[in-house]
């Protein structure tokens, strides 16, 4: 016999406990696994969203002056990191035949093949077109038409009427993204041929890469760019959705590694149990001459064991669950599913990991174990917790504060990157964890006040059990304390989150159409300012139109940072459009009006601008001196932005031109304006949407995200569930003698039953408690994290709802995961409970 | 020489303050020969057991010294205090503390795995020293199959496996019935008197206590009586 069959022998006899601890590893190790893949899952559907809400992220080169510009003008950007694909547009209102119809459309000159092996054209039906007669059609308007595939249209342009075929349908999300407006695709030499503009192009489209910078990108191609071509984030197209999913990740990242650290516990508390479980029978092999180093190699070696088979079930469990989270997660987006795309790592990495895991949770006890005074061991009460081991505790807990602390200072002050709260969050959740054998007595010593009469006996041996081990008990509440923080501080941290977005997209958009600038941009900036005036007459002389608000939008520089400057009527019958940070809006409207700037927080953290500073501001070509009135909330091109009165950009910059036009409409008068909207829109190369649809879309985005973070925490919730139904049969299974014994003196099985719930509901209260008070911690770092991540504080709010009911799920999840075991427990035949070791 | 002497012996329990301080063994001077049966009795919290578990360095004393032929075990470590107690020290429980997963050929040929030995030369060892205590016929049965008697005798089987310098048995009787009470004993007295075997066994009951060569009486953590009764042949 070698100690390798002790081991197995052990495992034999007591099959129960084994599992117990190898579940615990799957648990742990299924729960990582399954929250990685959903938070990539999440990620790529934040992409996704994106790219159909507001097209694939991307840039535009212009010229500075408006017009077209000779393609040869632009330097190679395709090198450029984060850059996915260029793509040169050329836009040509035409007119169109077919069949016995005349249509006045814009037609768009594009590399059609090549956009459709990019996967930036999708077609619904045949191929992208290729040849000079050849045309592809926006699917929607071919099928109001009733022509497919095929079919000819007679091409109106400037030199010829050309007959071309129908080659391809595309779908209306792909064609907005390369030609807002455009409903007819053409080869771009050919169209170009056809307008006698050869070499000539209205913009040149950057499509980016997922993870790609925005910022970075633009800084890096406006570098290359001459004078005469700017590069700027395509009109109408506020990155707002960027910011939004920039904080979610931040938020995924949170809760993945808030996952770990749940895992940690599981397995730290099954091996913990494992290992004091056989307290005496460790002892009894040192007493018969096993050096520490032979007892802990054995306690080592059986971690390993377990921690492999448990982390390989766990990863295959995991893998199994992550389909049909991804799968909920995209609905959730509204995204299509498009599988779990799991890295080949992942799976070799978790198993390591658990196994890796279950042997460094092994190691302390199976040290406790060594270090233990043989008679201790070999007595039939567990020892108490050596004083050493709490000072430990402590002294832990006081560190992990100050590292969590120095880590947010740092973030704050921005050494570090927003990302820094992560491990800030982690380790003030250690903190909490690691002072929970100090807190959690007297709580539940408090708790036990509260306990009906008619429990009295069955509280107070259940209180006894509590605090007789504070480190196992710790451990358990850990792993509770981990999932209510979660909960809580993630709770919070998104609801604030998505409060201030949507009331800041409320303040910016109160209308009932949008009018917004088309792709086409072949006309001079005196040209569409011209139409700008004329569309905007027109549209205020609408039956029907009680307000218009012009926007125009234009890539600047301030003090040398790029940002987007924003200028828009404002006027002072409505309310200010604004959220000043540290003044009036009364005070900062009377600043606008003399001229004076407000400037998004963001822009005033990159540019180094605060209140009051007068800065060089560079706008198509020209520096102007502007003073900043104050900083305001904003989430306009990620805050990047710079507004001011139009009539003051008119002044200084020459900004005329309305890019966005806010139409609000009489009482009960916005529907019966749509086709009057829609008819000048066409005329203008406006795109029109409602408010209703453009909030649809926000709030797909925002509903998306939140959900899909919520799946995530909710599945946080049921790790920390099955962890805790986890400890407490192990606990159960432990503790078979104690019960017998009571049961054999008389206690009934009701109270029994009763005395292991009481236990368990008693360890949820508690560390619901302890997880509050972590997760509004939790919350007030993340709201910190905040100010360097958008510029400006979030505010803080205690949420009632979302405390309630992480505190209930503590409660009902510790009563449940006690129920099963206490039951079996009843049910042990008296005898053997008794006689158990 | 002797094969085990203690040397002004003394162990002190601290409470949670210096009153609640309990001296359990006070300056004790023993010195055993080989092939000797000692019987150390004396009433309950007379010091005994402490005494016990300091001869098998299971305890380390307070002061003085515990010399195993010659070695101290209080300048050991806790790997080398192991190894003494692996090879040279065999030890009986009142409660048998046999592993219940294990037969009882494993249990008893566990002190030779723990030392190293081979699979073959281990079992052949344990099978020997169930003969020895008459219990080869239950070899392969688990702890729960046997008898309290039967679990004892194999309990001081695992004592001899590794041919021990001296056998500490504390209480090895309290939990057993008079007729497996008397085999037990009868078995140790057989080990002193066929293979002269240092035995010392710790018990509060007198006619145990008589069948030793020599009775040492504590009360009070002090030696009160060192007297040879010649009831086993040295």
């Amino acid at each position: 016999m070698r100690l390798r069959t002790l081991l197995v022998r052990q495992w034999r006899n007591r099959p129960g406990r084994a599992l117990a601890a190898a579940a615990s590893v799957a648990v742990a190790v299924g729960a990582v696994v399954a929250t990685w893949a959903a938070a990539d899952a999440s990620r790529a559907g934040y992409r996704r969203l994106t790219e159909t809400i507001a097209g694939v992220p991307s840039l535009d080169i212009t010229a500075r002056d408006g017009g077209r510009f000779d393609a040869m003008l632009v330097p190679r950007v395709v090198d450029v990191p984060g850059v996915r694909a260029v793509v040169p547009l050329f836009y040509r209102p035409t007119l169109l035949r077919i069949g016995d119809n005349r249509l006045r459309e814009m037609a768009v000159g594009v590399d059609a093949a090549a956009l459709a092996a990019a996967g930036l054209l999708a077609l619904e039906a045949g191929e992208p077109c290729r040849e000079d007669d050849e045309v592809v059609l926006d699917a929607t308007l071919a099928k109001g038409l009733g022509v497919g595939v095929g079919d000819e249209v007679l091409f109106f342009a400037r030199r010829r009427i050309a007959r071309m075929r129908i080659t391809g349908l595309a779908t209306g999300d792909s064609l907005r993204w390369f030609a807002e407006g455009a409903t007819v695709v053409v080869d771009i030499q050919a169209l170009e041929a056809m307008s006698l503009s050869t070499a000539q192009v209205d913009r040149i489209r950057i499509a980016l890469a997922g993870d790609a910078d925005r910022s970075q990108v633009m800084a890096a191609v406006a570098g290359r760019l001459p004078p005469r071509l700017v590069a700027d984030v395509p009109v109408g197209r506020a990155s707002m959705a960027d910011d939004v999913l920039h904080s979610a990740n931040l938020g995924l990242d949170f809760v993945t590694a808030l996952t770990l650290a749940m895992a940690w516990f599981i397995v730290g508390n099954a091996m913990l149990m494992n290992v004091a479980e056989r307290r005496r029978g460790l002892s009894l092999v040192r007493l018969l001459g096993a050096t520490g180093r032979q007892v802990r190699r054995f306690v080592t070696l059986e971690a390993a064991l377990l921690g492999g088979v448990g982390a390989t079930v766990g990863a295959v469990v995991g893998l199994a669950a992550a389909g049909p989270i991804s799968a909920g997660i995209s609905r959730a987006l509204q995204t299509p599913a498009t599988g779990v795309a799991v890295h080949p790592l992942l799976v070799p990495m978790a198993i390591v990991m658990g196994v890796g895991l279950a042997v460094a949770a092994a190691w302390w006890p199976a040290w406790e174990a060594t270090s233990l005074d043989l008679l201790e061991g070999l007595a039939s009460a567990p020892p108490a917790a050596p004083p050493a081991t709490t000072r430990k505790l402590l002294v832990a807990g006081g560190l992990l504060t100050l590292v969590a602390a120095i880590s947010e200072a740092l973030m704050y002050v921005e050494v570090w990157p927003p990302r820094a709260s992560v491990v800030s969050g982690i380790a003030l959740l250690l903190a909490f964890v690691t002072v929970t054998p100090f807190l959690i007595v007297p709580l539940v010593r408090f708790l036990g006040r509260f306990i009906p009469d008619r429990w009295r006996v069955e509280g107070r041996l259940a209180i006894d059990q509590i605090v007789r081990q504070p480190i196992r008990t710790a451990l358990t509440a850990g792993v509770l304390v981990v999932a209510v923080s979660n909960g809580i501080g993630l709770g919070h941290a998104i609801r604030d989150s998505v409060e201030d977005v949507l009331a800041w997209y409320g303040r910016m958009l109160k209308a009932d159409w949008v009018l917004t600038q088309a792709g086409a941009l072949s006309v001079s900036r005196e040209e569409r300012s011209a139409d700008s005036r004329r569309l905007e007459t027109l549209v205020r002389g609408l039956d029907g139109v009680a307000d218009v608000e012009g926007i125009g939008v234009a890539t600047g520089r301030v003090a040398g940072t790029v940002c987007v400057v924003i200028a828009r009527d404002m006027p002072d019958d409505r309310p200010l459009p604004l959220e000043p940070v540290g003044m009036s809006p009364d005070e900062v409207r009377a600043a606008l009006a003399r001229g004076e700037a407000v400037a998004g927080t963001v822009l005033a953290q990159r540019a180094g601008v605060k209140a009051g500073d007068e800065v060089t501001v560079e706008v198509f070509g020209r520096a102007t001196p502007v003073k900043i009135a104050a900083l305001v909330v904003d989430y306009t091109s990620g805050g990047a932005s710079l507004q001011l009165r139009r009539d003051a950009a008119r002044r200084i910059f020459g900004m005329e031109a309305a890019d966005v036009l806010l139409v609000t409409a009489q009482p009960g008068r916005a529907a019966g304006l749509r086709e009057p909207l829609e008819a000048n829109a066409r005329e203008y190369s406006m795109l029109l949407r409602s408010f209703s649809e453009l909030r649809r879309g926000i709030d797909v985005i925002v509903n998306g995200v939140v959900s899909s973070l919520w799946s995530i925490l909710g599945l946080g919730f049921v790790v920390g569930s099955l962890g805790v139904a986890n400890t407490v049969t192990m606990s159960v299974l432990e503790k078979k003698r104690s019960l017998g014994l009571l049961r054999a003196i008389g206690m009934r099985r009701g109270q029994v039953v009763r005395m292991v719930v009481l236990e368990s509901i008693m360890l949820g209260i508690a560390s619901g408690i302890i997880g509050l008070v972590a997760g509004l911690t939790t919350a007030l770092f993340i709201q910190l994290a905040s100010q360097p991540l958008l510029g400006h504080p979030l505010k803080f709010h205690v949420r009632l709802d979302i405390i309630a009911v992480n505190l209930l799920a503590a409660v009902v999840v510790t009563a449940l995961a006690a129920w099963l075991p206490a039951r079996r427990a009843v049910r042990l035949d008296l005898l053997e409970s008794i006689s158990a070791e | 020489m002797s094969i085990l002497r203690t040397e002004a012996l003394e162990k002190t329990f601290s409470g949670a303050g210096a009153e609640a301080a309990v001296a359990a063994v006070r300056g004790v001077d023993l010195a055993v020969e080989g092939g000797e049966f000692v019987a150390v009795t004396g009433s309950s919290g007379s010091g005994k057991s402490t005494l016990l578990h300091m001869l098998g360095g299971i305890t380390r004393p307070t002061a003085g010294r515990v010399l195993l032929e010659g070695i101290d075990l209080a300048m050991l470590d806790d790997d080398a205090l192991a190894a003494v107690r692996r090879r040279r020290i065999g030890f009986v429980f009142q409660r048998y503390n046999l592993l219940p997963e294990l037969s009882l050929l494993e249990n008893v040929a566990l002190p030779l795995v723990l030392d190293g030995v081979g699979h073959a030369r281990s079992d052949a060892a344990a099978r020997e020293a169930l003969e020895a205590v008459d219990m080869a016929h239950r070899a392969g049965h688990r702890p729960d199959e046997l008898s309290g008697g039967e679990q004892q005798r194999g309990a001081v089987a695992r004592a001899l496996v590794t041919g021990p310098a001296i056998v500490l048995a504390d209480e090895p009787t309290g939990a057993l019935d008079s007729t497996n009470s008397a085999r037990v004993v009868e078995l140790l007295q057989r080990l002193v008197t066929e293979r002269r075997q240092t035995v010392i066994l710790v018990t509060h009951d007198p006619a145990v206590a008589a069948a030793a060569a020599r009775v040492v009486r504590m009360c009070d953590g002090r030696i009160e009586s060192d007297s040879t009764s010649g009831a086993t042949a040295r």
